[in-house]
């Protein structure tokens, strides 16, 4: 989930739980502001009502049966009552105010009440000052209609312009994710140009990045001139002593036995050098110094690399099945390292076969992957340690002194730098397969 | 034959001058870029063995140099560096090979020999061993009219072995000439063992091989 969509979340949720709040707490609140400014009206007309007593006489207003008064309006919404008070209990009340159904000839309706005893004449009397309140509902419903759609329009723009500000005060973070961060590209290709923001925190975030990315192209860099120093100060006393060997095998008049030991001293010199290659040869492609411009076919690659070690089939009387069954154009890829990866997974084939053994060839698409399997019949690899085989100087098969296992972690460097996966699959005694996907 | 080697490395430049010098060629050696230069525009050399890696200059700015003076000489670029670029730089600058140490004295001197003859055009490309004719423009081994067909890696190991003759080759040297391109951690096997054996198993069919020796535990000889 993205910040701006978060943001805009964050919002939607928080204004509709203040608009939620709202509604509950509107009706107490108008219901209370009505109340008020009825309990306002009420005592005033209380206080009026008892001045006009007092200057006259009571006894003009209240009836002379039960010396009560009441009086109400023609739709009964107000109301005024006088009675003399004749429960003990009640004399000593002060004023209320209180809602109560009084029925006006026959017709209950809510009424707000206002309750004042008076003394007059020796006697107690209760003066009721009513309101209806029917109309107060009515009220609360059109206010809380109205203040709902004005809150949803409010709230409607207000998301658009969060959305909008979100938008604007991310964009250098996008821009930064996008430029800097999305493509991960090698160090060479590193894009230092600072991205334009007015927050502090996203000029932080870049300039750090852009440091990180100026120490990584340094250590690249470095490693680089490592590698390159490392191969011409190794490579040349291997080049001098190469060469003297040569120079001393030549000569001649040297017993069988001296001859014997110098062509094995060359031998072992030589899988130093190649050591070495191979070692610079996985620095490099891990330090990206390996373009990939080429275009080759699958079958056209194998079929090199066939050429190229074919006959060592005979050898062990190996028999070699291609089923080729699809093509397909390996772009953006170098030949040169894809050829050294295929030599090493076939060699590979042919030097764990058994005499007699077959290797099988498949290229195909599979599960829309194209795909190149490489099946042989050779004494393959105890599960608990094909986990092991891409890593570099480990031998497995502790019987055998040769190799020191670097063919197979330059195969998984060379199919990771062209982004193939690789898919082992072994049965001791079986064979072992290969399978690379593109 | 002239040839100059330009390298900085004392050891290096004298082993290939006993090398070279005992097939015969007429060998002088330039340490640094200066004296290299000032040689090649004194003297009149065939080979220009050219260490890219010098103490005072780039060996590929020398190069260039040279080439824009008009200098004739074939270069050889030889390098530690490795660099896919140096080798395309190098042979874009007009260069005739190149070649990554550590090399063999061998290699080097049969790619002199392939230069030769593209350059001058030998009169014949074709070298004799015994009843044996072996055609390098074409790639074809005749013998006594009859042709026999071998596989690419055959011939280059024969062509190989009949440009030393008289010289051992170790296995390591074969294996370098034949599979020298191909990085693989297959250190002791004895595949060239196989090829040699085909190869011999070929060529026997039509008239003798004795020329052809094993020198045992060390590798093959073309006696001619």
């Amino acid at each position: 989930m993205t910040i701006q969509v978060k943001f805009a979340l964050y919002n939607a949720v928080s204004k509709a739980l203040i608009i939620l709040a709202f509604m509950t707490l509107l009706p107490i609140l108008v219901e209370r502001i009505v109340y008020e400014h009825i309990d306002k009206r009420l005592v005033a007309r209380s206080e009026r009502i008892l001045l006009t007593v007092k200057r006259g006489s009571i006894a003009d207003i209240v009836r002379e049966q039960d010396c009560s008064f009441e009086s109400y309006n023609i739709l009964k919404e107000e109301f005024v009552a006088i009675y003399p008070i004749t429960d003990p209990l009640k004399m000593n009340n002060g004023t209320q105010i209180r809602n109560e159904t009084w029925s006006i000839e026959g017709e209950k309706l809510q009424h707000r009440i206002i309750s004042r005893p008076f003394l007059y004449d020796n006697q107690m009397y209760e003066l009721n000052i009513g309101e209806g309140i029917s109309t107060i509902d009515e009220l609360k419903s059109i206010i809380q209609r109205f203040l709902l759609v004005m809150m949803l329009g409010v709230i409607l723009i207000s998301l658009f312009i969060d959305l909008a500000f979100a938008r604007l005060l991310l964009k250098p973070l996008n821009s930064i994710i996008s430029t800097k961060l999305l493509p991960v590209p090698s160090p060479a290709y590193f894009n230092f140009t600072p991205i334009p923001s007015s927050t502090a925190e996203f000029n932080q975030l870049d300039n750090r990045i852009n440091e990180m990315m100026h120490k990584l192209k340094d250590s690249f860099q470095i490693e680089k001139e490592f590698i390159s120093n490392v191969s011409h100060e190794l490579q040349t006393p291997i080049s001098i002593i190469q060469n003297r060997l040569e120079n001393i095998i030549n000569e001649g008049n040297l017993s069988d036995e001296l001859l014997i030991k110098l062509s094995d001293s060359q031998r072992t010199l030589n899988r130093m050098s190649r050591i070495i290659k191979a070692l610079l040869l996985i620095s490099k492609i891990e330090n990206d110094q390996y373009l990939k411009q080429d275009t080759i076919g699958a079958i056209e690659l194998m079929d090199e690399v066939l050429e190229e070690i074919e006959e060592r089939l005979t050898e062990k009387n190996i028999t070699l099945h291609k089923y080729f069954y699809d093509d397909y154009n390996i772009t953006q890829c170098n030949r040169t390292l894809l050829f050294t990866m295929m030599t090493n997974l076939i060699n590979n084939a042919i030097k764990y076969n058994k005499d007699g053994g077959s290797i099988d060839i498949y290229s195909r698409v599979k599960d829309g992957k194209f795909q190149i399997e490489i099946k042989d019949s050779g004494i393959g690899i105890d599960k608990q340690d094909i986990n092991g085989i891409f890593d570099r100087f480990k031998r497995l098969n502790k019987n055998k002194a040769d190799g020191y296992g670097l063919g197979l972690p330059l195969v998984k460097t060379i199919a990771g730098f062209h982004k193939i996966e690789i898919i082992v699959d072994s049965t001791p005694n079986v064979g072992t397969e290969f399978v690379l996907r593109f | 034959m002239n040839v100059l080697i330009v390298e900085d490395e004392r050891s290096l430049s004298h082993e290939m001058e006993i090398y070279l010098s005992r097939q015969n060629l007429n060998c002088d050696v330039a340490f640094n870029g200066k004296s290299a230069s000032d040689k090649i525009h004194a003297n009149s050399y065939d080979f220009v063995l050219l260490d890219l890696g010098l103490p005072d200059m780039d060996g590929l700015d020398l190069l260039r140099e040279s080439k824009k003076a008009g200098i004739e000489s074939a270069f050889i670029v030889l390098t530690a560096r490795s660099e896919v670029e140096d080798k395309i730089t190098g042979l874009d600058l007009g260069a005739d090979d190149y070649i990554a140490k550590p090399f063999s004295l061998a290699e080097l001197h049969s790619r002199m020999q392939a230069i030769l003859r593209r350059k001058h055009g030998l009169k014949s490309n074709v070298m004799s061993v015994h009843d044996f004719d072996i055609d390098i423009q074409n790639r074809t081994v005749h013998c006594k009219g009859n042709s026999i067909n071998l596989t690419k890696k055959e011939f280059d190991l024969l062509h190989y072995l009949a440009l030393h003759k008289n010289r051992v080759l170790t296995r390591i040297q074969l294996t370098e000439h034949i599979w020298g391109d191909v990085l693989e951690d297959d250190y002791e096997s004895n595949y060239i063992d196989v090829h040699v054996k085909n190869l011999r198993k070929k060529l026997s069919a039509q008239s003798s091989v004795d020329w052809f020796e094993t020198v045992r535990g060390v590798g093959y000889r073309v006696n001619a």
